[in-house]
């Protein structure tokens, strides 16, 4: 392998769906010789693009996995990983944008700025991860380089500069004017791979150079000798415009375009051109960890190949043999035989085999260093974790993993299915701790929970796609708590003294509403009024009750309970009697305490171009919700607020269909807040209801 | 006899008619601290001196140099009139929403420390919908744009404001013309509106202590305080007020908390 990380470029290639990711992927591909045909997605011979694995995203609109393959181009070493481009899965996003350390963004000459390319666009924005744009499908009737131009302009705030004009457009695009080299560009050979290098032809030279003007006029705020040329009229270089261009990219202040057909196989080689010459390689980039002995404050790593190791897990395949886990290392080198320690964990793992990946082969390699992805084998892990050398204490992602806030049932329809579910749930829940599942013991019934409607339906649907389990879910149901507001004492005596043997236990103390935790109990007897080994029983007793709360069913938090008197029988008090008097007591306080129910509160935060802002806040507002706050940001703008996760069922349809498609929106869990009453009546008559039919 | 019935007792016996209202003691508990609040800080002469006698369309401005205060100081006079259950409207050109909601919550948790409350979360859940965050980029900024996004919540019944802070406008020479319109949309919406101008050390000032970027559109503003270092404290003078009495309201800011704080 080898150790120059100049020469190497992690990429994503994000799209709108059908503006041609998949086709420049394979182009990029076999242009790096890693394959030797072509093959179309909807090709006639059965075979099928190489990354086009994406059948499911075509449905809905949406990437679910990301895979990582890895090409040559002049020495460079390129891997490209597939982007998930939904906001939903924060975790699934977060992972793989973390490992880019630069993009290409494909839009469509015909379709331009659509409303995917908004929302991929923002997630790069929100990492900070710079990009080149590459519109395709030039040759297509309708195609407008220009108009796509200036919508990423308008529509996505990009300081977009044209680096390529076309020559010829839609049936007659025949090749490029690179204005850096000043020379236009001409793909001969059945697949275009032989690159044909000309003088710009006399019909275009004056909009090339009135267009590199203005390239050199945008580039020249990134370079000083770049200023000083311009103003000494000096001819300016190739290297020196690319430079500065570079400079300028890397901060996110500018966004080279290029333009090209991949079906045609126009203009694909130049981009690769650009995507070495451009984009960062992994020195460029800062990558943080959080200190784990310094309360996971950030920590910035150096990509020096020396230190000790730090990687992340980004990704996890089921594969023919065990499980491949993709990792990008940033700091050191992972050797095989070397031994690692798995920071969730904390686990020693001794590396075995480490690979490197292209599509569905893959290659075997003794290092991976810092900068590279690579992948390991047999390595037991969930995908999100960060391995470490012996010592360090630093991980990738924070350990804090929210609880879920919503629970769906399922059931599988035949035989099959349930085996097959229940590998799938065991992949998925080591695959996103935010997901979770268990069954319920009184239905019998398999219950998922998660962060939303549309990430435990994306895990129904993949079950469904991936391992051919036909499930049935029930409705989504919102994980409401239970707690008392106010202190309220028992006293409660469990006495069964009729016939065999007898059950007598007393237990005196009070209940109260806790911040500290989710149940505190508090032994304060005097004087062994309960002898000291029954306390443990009593404790278990309240416990017990916390899980189905009496007022209606959900878990009880935020309870202290205190016991300070009981009393016992010599020959009659058992652990059971014990058990059985501090459920009764529970029950009795409990009642007393004036119980509420509190329901999940989510932060969302809606991005939306500015002419629908009232429209969204309208639409929250109808939600019980309470905005925070709108931040203006260009042309679109941020809403955030505050809303009861009860509310926002279906309502990525309706801000679809309010917003023409453009608006989005995140949704995560803020804090557990009172129900009002009118909505508390309701669920009470809701369970009073489902328990008469369950009787 | 019922003819010396005085005005009170007619009063007091007119309760008995008004049918029977249901107290709801955890709101009242609030209510109270609430009040609580409100009579025992220095909200009362800022009310009494500064804040009530600006009346719908008025201006009110706070002036410093840079990191004196300034917001600080108008945060605090939005927590106050939140706590009166007045709705206010916070403009920030220069601040993300996080950063402002995160100065609201951290001067609210000095201020319920200052004086002691307890119950801290449920007061400021109770407080927090009195509030509503806007923030635009300084250039983008123009009064159209905000009328129409403040159309767009108070046609809707989303959220009405009786306070507005503008925090971060430039006071240049072309801001007049936006503060006539301003004037006019305050006015239309009855809502006072509060700014905040940031001084600097070179300027000169104007006879009547006036800095150069207030004085010429001083006209339309009712209130001007001036924030002003002295020693360990930051005291508060009036350039303008509305009554005499009020020249120097015996006020200043505690660097520590950020608190407006009575002279002893």
């Amino acid at each position: 392998m080898k150790k120059d990380d100049r020469k190497v470029r992690n990429i994503g290639i994000s799209a709108h769906i059908d503006s041609g990711k998949t086709t420049l992927t394979e182009r990029i591909l076999y242009y790096t010789k890693r394959i030797h045909a072509i093959h179309d997605v909807k090709g006639k011979d059965g075979i099928g693009a190489t990354m086009d694995s994406m059948e499911l995203e075509k449905e809905r609109g949406i990437t679910i996995a990301s895979a990582a393959t890895y090409c040559e181009w002049q020495e460079h070493e390129i891997n490209i990983i597939d982007t998930p481009g939904h906001v939903d899965f924060t975790v699934e996003v977060e992972r793989s944008l973390r490992v880019l350390d630069g993009a290409v963004l494909v839009l469509c000459a015909v379709g331009g700025v659509q409303s995917q390319s908004i929302t991929v666009d923002q997630q790069m924005k929100r990492y900070k991860i710079p990009c080149i744009a590459f519109i395709n499908k030039c040759d297509r009737s309708g195609a407008n380089p220009d108009r796509v131009i200036s919508q990423l302009k308008s529509k996505l705030g990009h300081n977009a500069v044209t680096t390529q004009i076309p020559i010829g457009l839609e049936m007659n695009l025949k090749g490029v004017v690179d204005l850096i080299a000043m020379k236009a560009i001409y793909f001969d050979g059945e697949n275009g791979e032989n690159v044909r290098v000309e003088s710009i032809p006399e019909s275009l030279l004056a909009e090339a150079a009135a267009k590199r003007e203005k390239l050199i006029d945008a580039a020249s705020l990134f370079s000083d000798e770049l200023t000083e040329a311009i103003l000494e009229e000096r001819e300016i270089t190739e290297d020196l415009l690319a430079d500065a261009l570079r400079v300028g990219t890397l901060r996110r202040e500018i966004t080279p375009v290029f333009v090209g057909s991949a079906y045609k196989n126009k203009g694909v080689q130049p981009l690769l051109d650009a995507v070495t010459r451009l984009l960062p390689c992994p020195s460029d980039v800062e990558n943080e960890a959080l200190d784990m002995d310094n309360n996971e404050s950030p920590v910035i790593l150096p990509s020096d190949p020396e230190k000790p190791v730090v990687a992340l897990a980004f990704k996890l395949e089921d594969g023919p043999y065990g499980q491949l886990t993709y990792i990008r290392v940033y700091q050191g080198t992972l050797a095989k035989g070397s031994t690692i320690v798995n920071m969730r964990t904390g686990k020693k793992i001794k590396v075995g085999r480490v690979v490197r990946m292209h599509a569905d082969q893959m290659e075997d390699v003794a290092a991976v260093s810092a900068g590279y992805i690579g992948a390991l084998f047999g390595v037991d892990c969930a995908s999100g974790d960060t391995f470490v050398s012996q010592g360090l204490n630093l991980t990738m992602t924070s350990m804090f993993v929210p609880e879920p806030v919503i629970s769906l049932a399922i059931a599988p329809k035949d035989n099959k299915s349930q085996i097959n579910m229940s590998k799938a749930l065991s992949r998925f829940t080591k695959e996103d701790p935010t997901f979770k599942t268990y069954v319920d013991h009184e239905t019998n019934e398999t219950i998922i929970e998660g962060m939303g409607e549309l990430h435990l339906e994306v895990y129904v649907e993949r079950m469904r796609r991936e391992y051919s389990a036909d499930v049935e879910t029930g409705n989504p149901r919102v994980s409401y708590r239970e707690t008392i507001t106010r202190r309220a004492e028992f006293d409660y005596i469990h006495k069964k003294q009729t016939g065999g043997s007898g059950q007598y236990g007393r237990v005196v103390g009070y209940v109260e509403p806790t911040d500290e935790g989710d149940f505190i109990f508090e032994n304060m007897i005097t004087g062994g009024a309960i002898p000291t080994q029954y306390i443990s029983a009593c404790e278990k007793g309240f416990k017990a009750c916390l899980a189905k709360g009496p007022k209606m069913e959900y878990p009880v938090t935020g309870v202290k309970v205190v016991i300070n008197d009981g009393a016992f029988h010599a020959v009659d008090s058992s652990d059971m009697a014990f058990q059985a008097a501090a459920r009764g007591a529970f029950l009795q306080g409990y009642a007393k305490a004036k119980p509420v129910i509190h329901e999940p509160i989510m932060k969302v935060v809606v991005e939306t171009p500015t002419e629908f802002q009232g429209a969204v806040m309208g639409l929250l507002n109808q939600r019980r919700g309470m905005i925070v706050g709108a931040q203006d940001e260009g042309p679109m703008c941020v809403i955030e607020a505050q809303v009861p996760l009860a509310e926002m069922f279906g309502f990525s349809t309706v801000l679809r269909s309010s917003s023409q498609g453009q608006a989005q929106f995140t949704m995560e869990f803020a804090l557990y807040k009172l129900v009002p009453q009118s909505i508390a009546d309701e669920l009470a008559e809701k369970a009073a209801k489902n328990k008469k039919n369950a009787a | 006899m019922v003819a010396s019935f005085s005005a009170s007792q007619a009063q007091a016996l007119s309760i008995f008619k008004q049918p029977a209202r249901i107290i709801n003691m955890k709101d009242r508990n609030l209510d109270m601290l609430k009040k609580d609040i409100l009579l025992t800080s220095p909200f009362r002469l800022l009310e009494q001196d500064i804040d009530t006698k600006i009346s719908e369309g008025g201006f009110g401005t706070v002036l410093s140099r840079a990191g004196v205060g300034k917001t600080a100081f108008l945060v605090q006079l939005a927590l106050y009139n939140m706590l009166q259950g007045n709705n206010v409207l916070h403009i920030s050109l220069s601040d993300s929403v996080g950063k402002v909601g995160l100065r609201y919550k951290e001067l609210f948790q000095n201020l319920t420390k200052h004086y002691n409350v307890q119950q801290i979360n449920e007061l400021w859940e109770t407080t927090l919908p009195h509030r509503f965050i806007m923030t635009f980029r300084v250039d983008s900024f123009n009064v159209p744009r905000i009328e129409e996004r403040l159309t767009d919540i108070t046609e809707q019944g989303i959220f009405h404001p009786r306070m507005t802070i503008i925090d971060g406008l430039h006071f240049d020479e072309s801001v007049r013309q936006s503060l006539v319109d301003l004037k006019a949309l305050a006015m239309k919406h009855s809502f006072h509106v509060w700014f905040s101008i940031t001084t600097h050390r070179h300027e000169d000032r104007n006879p009547d202590d006036m800095p150069p970027s207030l004085s010429h559109v001083a006209d339309l503003f009712d209130v001007a305080l001036d924030l002003q270092p002295e020693g360990k404290e930051i005291h508060i003078r009036a350039l303008k007020s509305v009554s005499e009495t009020s020249e120097h309201p015996p006020l200043f800011l505690d660097p520590s908390t950020m608190l407006i704080q009575e002279k002893k």
